[in-house]
């Protein structure tokens, strides 16, 4: 429904860069495009984060380079789905981009000339067009990052990032998850299944259905009724642990 | 190309040096070889005079071979001291002969007086020819002698120093060369090279002439990289020269998150510096202050004189110095060359400033 969207009101690019010639540059051989709607502009990674959040843009070109938050953690911290498609515009093709597809929409060499980066926003159109939206560029940052040891979340009208190590556990509503570290609580648009493949499976486990916890948080486990166990984390507060994930948790904790 | 002057510096030092230079040890060894030589020819020499026990010759040259190994005691502690005229062989000959007379007549008292003690003891008297002869026979030994061992000792000394200047040397040319090879990666440096270029292609289309300034500036600091110059110093001026070239194009692709301040004394401008000395220390300011800081930078590059000191400085604010952070290859070669071109007499520092980091240099001024 979004592709065709995309189709009829036109593209709305993302352009995240830290050297302003290089933006300047792109941003003007983008607007000249008829269908290129709007390019917004970004100068650091987590400005990009907080635009590719807000503005939910359907292609976004990063470079790699940049303070902050580099272009790949960048696409490391979006959630899969949603993603836009993602173009890395790079000075060199180092060691992380050799892991993308070299047919794929995927990157863009430093300096480019005018054709080629035609030639990219046509593969990025056949993509929308095919409806093929979802980017493997997301999973592929994920693996050339630490992207399971940093989480980026919204706080107030910014954006931070938090080590997972401190999380306790992640409770999803819908469409959204709740992160609880501490006192605080940080509330994701991403879906559970996808924030776990982003920490990763060794440091958090399911307990139920919608909710995931830390283990290293576990203080004690306390047998109920019918299978299922109450888990007591280290802050004091007790969740519910489910029989049909116990054996899980339960080989996780090695016991 | 780039294995060469790794593998030399890989070779540790200090082994060539104890390897070539020979060895103090070597010089005692052939003094009591030649006196023992000398007591063998005069056992030998008596050895068919009937009348004359075996340790008469031994004392007559073991007396001798005491005092004489006195003055060589000090001739060898004076080393030091004469090792700088070592390039003027008349003066450094002049400076120990000086001594020649004080040593002919302290020589004939102390042997004949041991001499004729030793005799004495044993019951007998020491017979020699009359004292003028004696005093003119070993004051032309002495004069003989001293000649042939200052000679040894001159010959040893100037090989020592003729080896530790060679190596200097090569230590110079070594260490350039890694310099120059690091800035040519540098700026060769994907990263560097590759972003450059794409400004350059961003520039072309708002306006050409400056993007054209920019092409040429790129193109000299690459033609200033592949010059591989044979003077390890050069005038601060053509120093500041390379660096105004880098922090040109720097500037271009940075120009809203960076601010570059000159403080140099213009007096100065033709002191000697070490050869891109600087360089690697204004790329790191770039690569850890600019590229990696969200906010704006300031860098500085300063020379002043102060005193005997000509002292040289790179401050950026923008980034800190990580614990137990160590050097690059950069830093590496700037702390070598400091010490290879000044010995212990230029200082380098990299320190946490009150907002940033400031990398401090001190060599010894000369106009």
């Amino acid at each position: 429904m979004k592709e065709s969207d995309a189709g009829a009101r036109g593209l709305r690019v993302l352009v995240a860069d830290d050297e302003a010639p290089a933006r300047d540059k792109l941003q003007r051989w983008l607007t000249e495009q008829a269908d290129v709607a709007a390019v917004s502009l970004a100068d650091d990674g987590l400005t990009a984060a907080q635009a590719i959040e807000q503005q939910r843009p359907d292609v976004a070109f990063i470079d790699i380079q940049m303070p902050g938050l580099s272009g790949l953690e960048v696409a490391a911290q979006l959630e899969e789905s949603t993603a836009p498609l993602i173009v890395f515009v790079t000075a060199f093709d180092e060691h992380a981009v050799k892991a993308f597809d070299l047919n794929a929409v995927d990157y863009l060499l430093k300096p480019y000339d005018k054709d080629r980066l035609l030639r990219s926003l046509e593969r990025v159109r056949e993509r929308i067009g095919a409806g093929t939206r979802r980017t493997a560029a997301v999973a592929t940052a994920r693996a050339q990052t630490s992207s399971s040891e940093r989480l980026l979340v919204p706080d107030g009208e910014r954006l931070h990032l938090i080590e997972s190590a401190s999380i306790e556990w992640l409770e999803s509503d819908d469409n959204y998850v709740h992160v609880h570290v501490g006192e605080r609580r940080y509330l994701l648009r991403r879906t559970l299944q996808d924030l776990l493949a982003q920490l990763g499976e060794l440091r958090f486990a399911r307990i139920h259905k919608s909710g995931a916890v830390n283990i290293g948080a576990i203080a004690s486990l306390t047998p109920l009724f019918k299978g299922d166990y109450e888990v007591h984390l280290r802050n004091g507060r007790t969740l519910r642990l489910s029989r049909r994930y116990k054996d899980l948790l339960f080989a996780r904790m090695g016991r | 190309m780039s294995v060469a002057p790794y593998e030399l510096s890989a070779a540790p030092t200090g082994a060539r040096a104890s390897d070539a230079a020979p060895r103090p040890s070597t010089l005692y060894w052939l003094w009591g070889a030649f006196w023992l030589l000398m007591i063998a020819v005069a056992i030998q020499d008596v050895l068919h005079s009937p009348g004359i026990s075996w340790w008469e010759p031994v004392l007559w040259e073991g007396s001798s071979a005491v005092v004489a190994s006195a003055w060589m005691t000090l001739v060898l502690r004076s080393r030091g001291y004469h090792a700088q005229f070592l390039d003027q062989p008349l003066r450094w000959f002049a400076y120990h002969l000086r001594w020649l007379p004080l040593a002919a007549v302290t020589f004939i008292p102390v042997v004949y007086g041991v001499r004729h003690g030793v005799y004495a003891l044993v019951g007998r008297s020491y017979g020699h020819p009359a004292w003028s002869f004696v005093f003119v026979y070993e004051s032309v030994k002495i004069l003989l002698y001293s000649g042939l061992w200052l000679g040894i000792v001159f010959g040893f000394d100037s090989y020592a120093q003729w080896q530790t200047q060679r190596r200097r040397l090569l230590e110079l040319q070594r260490t350039l060369a890694e310099a120059q090879l690091a800035q040519l990666k540098s700026q060769l440096r994907p990263h560097f090279l590759f972003n450059a270029l794409n400004t350059v292609s961003a520039q072309m289309n708002v306006d050409v002439a400056r993007a054209d300034r920019l092409l040429a500036r790129l193109a000299d600091l690459l033609r200033l990289s592949l010059q591989s110059g044979e003077r390890e110093t050069t005038p601060l001026r053509d120093e500041l020269r390379s660096l105004e070239l880098y922090a040109g194009i720097m500037l271009e692709r940075f120009a809203d998150r960076v601010t570059l301040e000159w403080r140099v004394d213009q007096s100065l401008l033709d002191a000697p510096v070490p050869a891109l000395l600087l360089q690697p220390l204004l790329e790191n300011a770039f690569k850890h202050g600019v590229e990696r800081s969200l906010e704006r930078v300031r860098i500085e590059i300063a020379a002043h004189r102060d005193g005997e000191w000509l002292r040289l400085a790179v401050r950026n604010t923008g980034s800190a110095l990580a614990d137990g952070c160590r050097d690059g290859i950069g830093l590496r070669n700037v702390r070598e060359r400091l010490s290879v071109i000044y010995g212990g007499k230029a200082s380098f520092e990299l320190a946490p400033d009150a907002d940033g980091v400031s990398a401090k240099i001190a060599i010894p001024f000369s106009a």
